[in-house]
């Protein structure tokens, strides 16, 4: 009763804290969700289109793990939990068709062992097929292969699977500003009390007051912290993906080999995706797909699904993920992972920013960001983003009609 | 390689700009290119930039088109952009794509089993596989449709449109236990028999939806049910 009774309470609190979360994509709109379900009142500016920054450009795979247990279980571990977690909570914004992992090479025999142990350390399913069996599931995949390990990956929609979660959390009372840019967190002594933006639409400035500010703008995150005044170690690392018109496989085919580039086929509607590759940048507003990119993904997406090699080009493009740290050469080194930073250290109380993680752990990052708020701010006030559907990625826009 | 870009925003306004092209720019990377460069407050709707997601749709040089998987080197110059039309215009190239999605059925899956590789065993972990549908909900049908537009900027008759017509169409196909409750909320003069068959909507799909011809479809259907026996 009497946690019951501190529940309530706090919800009566939460209710009174104003927090902005700067940008719109996939962080962005977990977080959202996962605060105005919370009872916080919430606000999310984002200067253009929701999810036009990294988010939408996603190549889509939904990552069982499989890719990241040799070298990170814990990563791995959260991937499958999310990707059951998802498939519970938006099974409309996914093509769950499972994954191959191939081994081409005999390296790629050696650290198959390796691999499939990884996995089962991390709770990830997984499946040696020799190749006739494999083929048998996916006939596209190179016939060459000594074998291939079947794991639970899939395919998210990009675009639709984040939209899911603002539509649920406009539903629950939170407002989202797009096409409106931060161009200033204000503050007073060492608290910051809002945000001075821009609303393009109107070409308005106003500030936004609030109690609490996230910096959740992905490879632009260092620019918004930079307008608070504080530097932040984050590395914009873009890369680029190519599309071919078909649908040449249904599951998501990866080489069977520690990450690189070239090593994933992630069919898509009536697409194939072939991802990615990786550089580093300083301003994720001018990046180009290198056109030698282009070529190069081709080839190697043709060592996994060879007609690959013959299909027709259809779109080829560039995303910069946001990782947490900061490299001079080589962004690969670089963890992958989430990274919260508490501003407090850098002077500035209840800023907070949000760097790196990954589409499909998108979730618990909301979670993660959220609980560590109702820490900070000593709310006991329990996640349920895990339990709850997401309305369709309509009710987005059906709201204004 | 350069391009001429002209905007022709929503308010009227026109802008000119020269951007730096290649083989592979898109008219999606060259807006990128102004509002990186030349236009920062630039406003425009845009997300995969592959031709999924459906938001970047525009009118260049008189054509609907996805901007993303439109090649500038393939327009004629100057390449003049429009919003596209008759959405409300947020602002610039921008549009609130509201209408568009008020009249889709309530639910409806954006799920289909995948005809690919038709000869293939799904492992025992899946029942099927199963894929997105064709429609990625651009709203470049109903801005051709002229029963929309009315022919011009004027406001057409009341019409749920061809996209979400087709989204009935693919829903009863799909669950036909679901013919009874969807079959009457299009069965009116706003439904399918609002359709001029014109055809410009399964024309201009870059899906190959053929909303059109869903419509047609769904038109037998409702005449069927109420033949006489």
């Amino acid at each position: 009763m009497g946690s019951d009774r501190r529940r309530a309470g706090d919800a009566g609190r939460a209710a009174d804290i104003r927090v902005v979360i700067i940008g719109g994509g996939g962080t962005g709109a977990a977080i959202l969700h996962d605060l105005t379900l919370r009872g916080f009142a919430c606000t999310m500016v984002e200067r253009g289109e929701l999810t036009s920054g990294t988010t939408g450009r996603h190549h889509g795979q939904l990552h069982s793990g499989a890719r990241y247990a040799v070298g990170d279980e814990e990563i791995a571990r959260e991937c499958m939990d999310e990707v059951r977690i998802l498939g519970r909570i938006a099974p409309e914004s996914i093509e769950m068709n499972y994954g191959l992992f191939l081994a081409l090479s005999e390296n790629d025999v050696t650290y198959g062992d390796t691999f499939q142990e990884a996995c089962s350390a991390a709770g990830i399913p997984n499946r040696r097929l020799s190749i006739e069996e494999a083929l048998r599931h996916e006939p596209a995949i190179n016939p060459q292969a000594h074998f291939a390990v079947l794991v639970p990956d899939g395919t998210l929609d990009a675009y639709r699977l984040p939209l899911q979660f603002f539509a649920t959390a406009v539903a629950n009372g939170a407002d989202v500003r797009s096409f409106t840019e931060v161009l200033s967190v204000e503050s007073s002594g060492v608290a910051a009390t809002g945000v001075t933006v821009i609303d393009y639409r109107t070409r308005r400035k106003e500030r936004v007051p609030a109690d609490v500010v996230i910096n959740a703008a992905g490879p632009w995150g260092g620019q918004v912290a930079g307008r608070a005044g504080i530097d932040l170690p984050i590395t914009p690392a873009p890369g680029t993906m190519v599309a071919v018109k078909g649908r040449l496989c249904n599951m998501v085919v990866s080489h069977l080999h520690p990450p690189g580039d070239g090593d994933i086929v992630v069919p898509q509607r009536r697409l194939s995706v072939v991802g990615t590759t990786q550089w580093e940048t300083d301003d994720p507003d001018r990046i180009r797909t290198p056109e030698g990119d282009i070529r190069s993904l081709i080839r190697r997406g043709g060592e996994l699904v060879p007609t690959l090699a013959d299909a027709e080009f259809h779109a080829a493009w560039t995303a910069a993920r946001p990782l947490a740290g900061r490299s001079s050469a080589g962004g690969r080194a670089l963890s992958r992972d989430l990274e919260v930073y508490a501003h407090a250290a850098d002077g500035l109380d209840n800023f907070y920013s949000v760097i790196g993680g990954k589409a499909t752990v998108l979730r618990a990052m909301g979670q993660a960001v959220s609980d560590i708020l109702c820490s900070d701010l000593d709310l006991n006030l329990p996640c349920t983003t895990a339990t709850t559907p997401l309305l369709s990625h309509r009710h987005y826009f059906r709201r204004a009609s | 390689m350069t391009a001429m870009i002209r905007i022709i925003r929503g308010g009227g306004e026109q802008s000119e700009f020269t951007v730096e092209t290649g083989e592979f720019t898109t008219l999606l990377d060259a807006l990128e290119e102004i509002r990186s460069e030349q236009d920062g407050g630039l406003l425009y709707r845009h997300s995969c930039h592959h031709g999924s997601c459906g938001t970047c749709g525009v009118i260049a040089n008189g054509k609907r088109v996805l901007s993303c998987v439109t090649r500038v080197s393939k327009l004629e110059q100057p390449v003049e952009v429009r919003p596209l039309t008759p959405y409300p215009v947020i602002g610039d190239l921008a549009i609130d794509p509201a209408p568009l999605y008020s009249e889709f059925p309530d639910d409806a899956s954006i799920l289909r089993p995948s005809e690919a590789q038709p000869d293939a065993t799904p492992p025992a972990e899946i029942p099927g596989f199963t894929r997105f549908e064709n429609c990625i909900e651009c709203g470049l049908c109903e801005s051709v449709c002229p029963v929309l537009r009315a022919g011009g900027a004027a406001p057409g008759r009341p019409f749920k449109g061809p996209a979400a017509l087709a989204a009935y169409g693919r829903e009863i196909e799909k669950h036909p236990e679901r013919t009874d409750e969807l079959l009457p909320e299009i069965d009116s003069p706003d439904g399918v028999w609002g359709c001029d068959r014109a055809l410009e909507c399964s024309r201009v799909c870059p899906l190959e939806v053929y909303p059109a011809k869903q419509i047609a479809v769904l038109q037998q259907k409702i005449r069927a049910r109420k033949a006489p026996v």
